[in-house]
C-alpha cells in the first residue's frame, strides 16, 4: 500500500520529464521555424540582404575612376519597443559591403559600434608616461588616419496596429541612407518593411 | 452524373478554345476585374478554380535575364506566371559562384520572399555580392 504513492510519484516525474521540449540547434541556413511577432535573426538577414542588394544595384557606391570609398557607420536609431543592438543589422551590411569590394570601412571614427577605441588608445600612448616603454617607430604616426568619404546612417522603428478583436499587426521599418560626407548629398536611401500579423496575446517587445 | 460531366466538358472546351486576349501583353487584367466572357464568368469560375487546384497549377518560370551592371556585378531577373488562381507566396535564395565554381559566401544569400498573384505574371531579381560572380544557382521553397 505504501509503495503505491511512491510509484505514482515516480511515474509523474517520468511523465513530466518526457514532456519537456527537446533543445535543438536552429538550422540558420534553412530555418523552417514559424514566424514570431518580434524581430528575429531571419528578419535582420532579410533586411540586410535587401539593403545591400539595393546599394549594389543602384551603382551609388561605384567610385568614379575606380577604387573604393572609405565608409563609416553613423547613427542607427532603434525606435522599436525591443532591445535591439543595431549592430545586428549593420554588422551584416558592413560585412557584405566590404566583401563587395565597393567600400572599405573605417574603425577610426563613426557612431556606436563603428569605431575601434584601440585606434585612439594607441595614439594616446604618445602623450602618456609609458611612451618611453614603446619603440617609437611602432607607434602609429601622425597624419595616417583616413577620413571617411561616405556615412551610412538609419533608423529601425515599429508601429503596432490593432487588426481586429483578436489580432494585431506589427510593422517594422528599416531605413538606411548613404551620405557623401564632403558635400552632404544623399547618394542612396532605402526602406524595407517587415509586417507581421498575429494574436493580440503575442508580445512584440 | 452525365449532365455534370457534359457541363465539365463544355467548360473545358470553352476555356481551351477561347482564351482571354490582353490588349497588350504587358498589361494583365485579372478575372473578376475585367469583363466576364463566355468561357470565364460567375458560373464557370468556381469550376475552373476547382479544376486548377485539382490539377495542381502553380508557378511557371518563363524567362531568365542575366546581365552585368555598370559597376561590374552580375544581375539576374527571373520572370514567370502564376497559373494558379490563388496567390502563391514562396521564398527564393541565390547562391553565387566565382569563375572556378567556388561559392561566394555572403550574408545577402538568404531566403527572400516573393508573392505572385493568381493568374498573373511576376518577376524578381537578385544581384551578385561580388564582381567575381560568374554563375549562380537559385532555389525556392514554400513561404514559412
Amino acid at each position: 500500500m505504501k509503495s503505491k504513492p511512491l510509484l505514482m510519484i515516480v511515474f509523474a516525474c517520468l511523465f513530466l520529464c518526457s514532456c519537456a521540449p527537446e533543445t535543438a540547434n536552429i538550422d540558420t541556413v534553412n530555418d523552417e521555424g514559424k514566424a514570431v511577432m518580434a524581430l528575429d535573426y531571419r528578419d535582420f538577414d532579410r533586411a540586410a540582404s535587401e539593403m545591400v542588394q539595393s546599394m549594389i544595384k543602384s551603382g551609388a557606391l561605384a567610385k568614379k575612376g575606380g577604387g573604393r570609398y572609405v565608409m563609416t557607420t553613423g547613427r542607427i536609431t532603434n525606435d522599436t519597443m525591443q532591445r535591439i543592438d543595431t549592430d545586428q543589422l549593420m554588422a551584416k551590411v558592413e560585412q557584405d559591403l566590404m566583401n563587395s569590394g565597393l567600400v572599405v570601412m573605417t574603425s577610426a571614427v563613426g557612431g556606436k559600434g563603428a569605431p575601434d577605441s584601440m585606434v585612439h588608445d594607441v595614439r594616446d600612448i604618445r602623450r602618456s608616461e609609458d611612451a618611453d616603454e614603446f619603440d617609437q617607430n611602432t607607434i602609429a604616426a601622425k597624419g595616417q588616419l583616413i577620413a571617411p568619404e561616405l556615412s551610412v546612417a538609419g533608423k529601425i522603428f515599429q508601429r503596432n496596429i490593432r487588426y481586429d478583436n483578436n489580432r494585431q499587426q506589427v510593422e517594422y521599418y528599416f531605413q538606411l541612407m548613404v551620405t557623401d560626407i564632403n558635400t552632404g548629398l544623399r547618394f542612396w536611401q532605402n526602406e524595407t518593411v517587415i509586417g507581421k500579423r498575429g494574436s493580440n496575446r503575442s508580445v512584440s517587445w | 452524373m452525365k449532365t455534370v460531366l457534359n457541363i465539365l466538358i463544355c467548360v473545358l472546351a470553352l476555356s481551351v478554345s477561347s482564351c482571354y486576349q490582353p490588349y497588350d501583353q504587358r498589361i494583365n487584367v485579372r478575372e473578376g476585374i475585367r469583363s466576364d466572357s463566355l468561357e470565364n464568368n460567375i458560373a464557370t469560375r468556381p469550376v475552373l478554380t476547382a479544376l486548377s487546384a485539382l490539377i495542381g497549377e502553380g508557378i511557371d518560370v518563363t524567362k531568365l535575364i542575366s546581365t552585368t551592371n555598370q559597376a561590374g556585378f552580375m544581375e539576374i531577373q527571373v520572370s514567370g506566371f502564376n497559373r494558379s488562381y490563388e496567390t502563391r507566396r514562396f521564398q527564393f535564395k541565390v547562391e553565387w559562384f566565382d569563375g572556378s565554381g567556388m561559392v561566394i559566401g555572403s550574408k545577402a544569400s538568404t531566403w527572400l520572399p516573393v508573392s505572385a498573384v493568381g493568374k498573373s505574371p511576376f518577376s524578381f531579381s537578385s544581384v551578385a555580392p561580388s564582381r567575381d560572380a560568374a554563375d549562380f544557382k537559385l532555389n525556392t521553397r514554400r513561404e514559412q
